[in-house]
C-alpha cells in the first residue's frame, strides 16, 4: 500500500505545525492592527463630530476666556476696545495651543498617532478620583472595578451553564432538563432590570445588602474589611446578572452537547466501551472546545466594557458609568480614550483566541497555515 | 453445538418515535458459530443496524422496549448490567465497524491514539505496547504505520476505513459487526477490503457478521445468510443454498432482482413496498407483495427449521420442517 502523502512530510511534524502557526500568526496580528485603527479612526470621526465640535470648542473658550477678563479686577479700568483685543489674542493662543486652526482631517490624523501610542490625552471635563486629568489615568482607575465585577458574573455563568449543561445532555428530557427549558426566557429581561427588584427587596424592604456602590463609606482601614465590603456591595449585581443569564446559557449550552453527542464519533466510542468520563472529555468537550473558547472570549470581550446601565443601577464606579458620564459631558478625549483602549483590549482578545485555536484544533493549525 | 459463539432468540428492539412505536427489530433469531461470517440482507430501513446496535447494547435516547435472549460464548448477555457489558463485551469480545465511517473517527485526535484507545482502556497496556499491535493492525488492514500520528482528516476516504477496521480488530475479538463496511467506496477499495476481511477470518478464526444491502459485495465473505424484512428474518440459511436455491419467497425475489453477467434476461424488481415498522400488519409481512400468498399468510409465520440449520418463516415450508 503506497501512502499518498510523502512520509517526510510527518518525520518534521511539530516544525511543521510551528512554522505554520507563525505565519498564521502573523498575518491576523497584521489584520487586527489594520482593524483596530480603522474602529478608532472612526471614532476620532464620530466623537469629534466630523471636526464640528471644533467650532463648538471654539466658543466655549471665547466664553471662558472672556468671562476670565471681565471677572479679573486688573482689567476693569481697561477701555473695552482693548479689553477685546486682548480677549482676542488670548482666544488665539488658547486655539493654538490646542492645535484648532488646523484642518480636522491633519488634527484627526494627529489624534490616531497618539491613540495608537496609548497617548490619550488630558480630558476636557473629567478627572480621576484622585485629581488626575490625564485620560489613561481615568480609565485605568475605573477599569479594575468593571473588571471585578462582570469577571466574577461571567465566569460564574460560563461555568457553571458548561457544566450544568453537560450534567443535563445527559439526561435529555429528565424534570431538571425540562425545569430549564422552561425556565429559559427568563433571560429575556436584562440584568439591570433584575437588578431593580434585588434592590428593592434586599436592600430597601429587608435591607441586607447596600442598594449600589462599591465599599462602605467611609472605606474600612483593614484590608479584610475593605474586601468584605466589596464583596457585600458585589452580591446583588453580581447576583442580577447571574440570574438573568443563567437559564438561557444551560439552555444553549446542553442544545449544543445534545447535538455534538450524537455524532457518529462519539457513538463510536460509546461502543468501544469507553468510559463515560472520557468520552465526555476526548469525545465531546475536546472536538468542540473551539466554539466553548470562542463564546468563552466572546464573553470576556463584554467584560471589558463593562455595561452602562446595570453600572448606573447600582450605582458602580466602572467603566460602563464612566461612558455614561463622558457622554454627558461630551467630553471627547474620554470617549475616545475608552475605545481606544476597548479596542485594544479586544484585539488582544482576539489574537490570543487565534492562538489558542490553533492549538486545539489540527484543522486550524495544518490547514490554516498552507 | 459447542462451537456455536452467539445464540440470538426473539431480540426486539423498539423506538418510541412521535408517530408511536418503530419496530425496528422485531422478535430476530439467529445464531453465529465461531470462524463463521453470517451476513445479513435487507433493504434500507428493514432493522438492519438496529440489529447491530442491539448487540453491542449502542441504543439511542429513545428505547420503547429492548428484550429478548442473547448467549455469547455461554454467556448471557442481557443478564449482565451495562457496566458490565461495557467491561467485559464491549470491544473485549464484540467489536463493531460503523456505518457512515467517514464520521466514525475523533477530529482532534491523532488516528493511532484512537485506535489504541480499547487497548489502554480495556487491557490497561502501557502507550509503547498498545501502539506497537495498532501498527502491527495497521499492517494487516494495509494502512502504512507512519499514518499513526496523523489526523482523520488527513486520511482519505479509503483510509478512514481502513483505520475503522483496524480500530475493530485490534483487540482480536472474537465476533466483529460490520455495518455497511463498503458502501460508500469505490469498488476498488471494496474489494481491496473484503480481501483483508477473508484474510483475516481464516488467518485468525475471528466471526463476523456483516451488514449490507449489497448481495454480490456479500457473496464472497458469506458462510451463511440472513435476510430481514421489516424488522424480522424470514430466511437464514448456508451460503450456497441461499445464493443458488433460496426458500422464501422474498428471498426468490430478491435473487431474481440481482443483475448477473452472463443471464439473458434482465433483473426484475419487486413491487410494492416494505411495509410501515409503526404498524407492520398481522401474519406474514411480506404477503401483500408476494406472489404466492395463500390463505395461511394472515397469520404469523414460525420460523420452520430445514436441513443445514435452515430456517424459512414461510408457510409454503410448513410441511418440511425438521425438529
Amino acid at each position: 500500500m503506497t501512502s499518498p502523502l510523502p512520509p517526510s512530510a510527518n518525520r518534521f511534524g511539530w516544525l511543521r505545525d510551528l512554522r505554520r502557526i507563525a505565519f498564521f500568526m502573523s498575518k491576523r496580528l497584521l489584520a487586527l492592527f489594520v482593524t483596530v485603527m480603522i474602529g478608532v479612526y472612526l471614532t476620532i470621526v464620530i466623537a469629534n463630530m466630523g471636526g464640528q465640535v471644533d467650532e463648538l470648542r471654539e466658543l466655549q473658550i471665547r466664553s471662558t476666556i472672556s468671562e476670565q477678563v471681565r471677572a479679573d479686577p486688573a482689567f476693569m479700568q481697561m477701555p473695552s476696545e482693548e479689553r477685546s483685543e486682548l480677549i482676542e489674542t488670548q482666544v488665539l493662543m488658547e486655539v493654538q495651543r490646542r492645535n484648532l486652526d488646523q484642518p480636522f482631517f491633519v488634527r484627526s490624523i494627529d489624534y490616531l498617532r497618539q491613540a495608537a501610542q496609548l497617548d490619550l490625552g488630558r480630558a476636557e471635563e473629567m478627572h480621576s478620583d484622585t485629581g488626575a486629568r490625564e485620560v489613561y489615568d481615568i480609565i485605568v482607575e475605573r477599569l479594575p472595578a468593571t473588571l471585578l465585577l462582570f469577571g466574577t458574573a461571567n465566569l460564574l455563568v460560563f461555568f457553571v451553564s458548561v457544566y450544568a449543561a453537560l450534567y443535563l445532555s445527559r439526561r435529555y428530557g429528565s424534570r431538571a432538563d425540562r425545569a430549564v427549558i422552561a425556565l429559559a426566557p427568563s433571560s429575556a429581561a436584562p440584568a439591570w432590570f433584575y437588578g431593580i427588584f434585588l434592590i428593592l427587596f434586599f436592600a430597601f424592604l429587608a435591607p441586607v445588602l447596600p442598594p449600589g456602590g462599591m465599599v462602605d463609606i467611609p472605606p474600612p482601614d483593614s484590608r479584610w474589611e475593605y474586601g468584605l465590603s466589596v464583596m457585600r456591595h458585589m452580591v446583588l449585581p453580581v447576583t442580577a446578572m447571574f440570574f438573568s443569564s443563567i437559564f438561557i446559557s444551560i439552555y444553549s449550552w446542553r442544545t449544543f452537547f445534545l447535538i455534538h453527542s450524537s455524532e457518529d464519533y462519539v457513538e463510536m466510542a460509546r461502543a468501544k466501551g469507553l468510559p463515560a468520563s472520557l468520552i465526555q472529555g476526548r469525545y465531546i468537550l475536546r472536538p468542540t472546545l473551539s466554539p466553548i473558547i470562542t463564546s468563552f472570549a466572546l464573553m470576556l470581550i463584554g467584560l471589558w466594557s463593562g455595561s452602562i446601565i446595570l453600572e448606573q443601577v447600582f450605582n458602580w464606579p466602572g467603566l460602563g458609568s464612566l461612558l455614561f458620564q463622558a457622554i454627558g459631558y461630551r467630553d471627547t478625549p474620554v470617549i475616545i480614550g475608552s475605545v481606544v483602549v476597548f479596542a485594544y483590549l479586544l484585539a488582544v482578545t482576539v489574537f490570543m483566541l487565534d492562538i489558542l485555536y490553533a492549538i486545539l484544533d489540527p484543522r486550524v493549525r495544518i490547514e490554516g497555515g498552507s | 453445538m459447542s462451537d456455536t459463539l452467539l445464540q440470538v432468540n426473539d431480540l426486539r428492539l423498539h423506538y418510541q418515535t412521535r408517530n408511536g412505536v418503530a419496530r425496528a427489530v422485531d422478535g430476530v433469531s439467529f445464531d453465529i458459530r465461531r470462524n463463521e461470517a453470517l451476513v445479513v440482507l435487507g433493504e434500507s430501513g428493514c432493522g438492519k443496524s438496529s440489529l447491530a446496535k442491539a448487540l453491542l447494547r449502542v441504543l439511542p435516547r429513545n428505547i420503547n422496549h429492548f428484550g429478548g435472549q442473547v448467549h455469547f460464548a455461554g454467556l448471557d448477555l442481557m443478564a449482565l448490567n451495562d457496566e458490565q457489558f461495557r467491561k467485559q463485551i464491549q470491544w473485549n469480545r464484540i467489536s463493531l465497524v460503523m456505518q457512515a465511517a467517514m464520521n466514525a473517527l475523533n477530529p482532534v485526535v491523532r488516528v493511532g491514539e484512537q485506535v489504541a484507545e480499547p487497548l489502554r482502556v480495556h487491557r490497561g497496556w502501557n502507550k509503547k505496547q498498545a501502539m506497537e499491535k495498532v501498527a502491527e493492525t495497521f499492517n494487516k488492514v494495509g494502512v502504512a504505520s507512519d499514518f499513526l500520528s496523523r489526523y482523520p482528516f488527513e486520511l482519505s476516504g479509503g483510509m478512514r476505513q481502513r483505520v475503522v477496521l483496524a480500530m475493530a480488530l485490534v483487540t482480536e475479538p472474537e465476533l466483529v459487526i460490520l455495518d455497511e463496511p463498503t458502501s460508500a467506496l469505490d469498488v476498488l477499495t471494496q474489494a481491496s477490503i473484503m480481501n483483508v476481511l477473508k484474510r483475516i477470518k481464516q488467518e485468525d478464526g475471528t466471526s463476523f457478521m456483516l451488514i449490507t444491502h449489497d448481495v454480490a459485495t456479500s457473496s464472497e465473505l458469506a458462510d451463511r445468510v440472513a435476510l430481514m424484512y421489516a424488522g424480522q428474518m424470514v430466511e437464514v440459511s448456508d451460503a450456497r443454498d441461499f445464493f443458488h436455491a433460496p426458500a422464501h419467497p422474498y428471498s426468490k425475489l430478491l435473487m431474481d432482482s440481482v443483475p448477473r453477467l452472463h443471464q439473458p434476461e434482465p433483473p426484475v424488481h419487486i413491487p410494492g413496498e416494505p411495509p410501515n415498522l409503526h404498524n407492520p400488519p398481522a401474519g406474514c409481512r411480506f404477503a401483500e407483495r408476494c406472489p404466492s400468498r395463500f390463505d395461511r399468510c394472515g397469520q404469523d409465520p414460525k420460523p420452520i427449521t430445514l436441513k443445514d440449520r435452515r430456517k424459512v418463516s414461510c408457510w409454503l415450508h410448513a410441511g418440511e420442517g425438521q425438529s
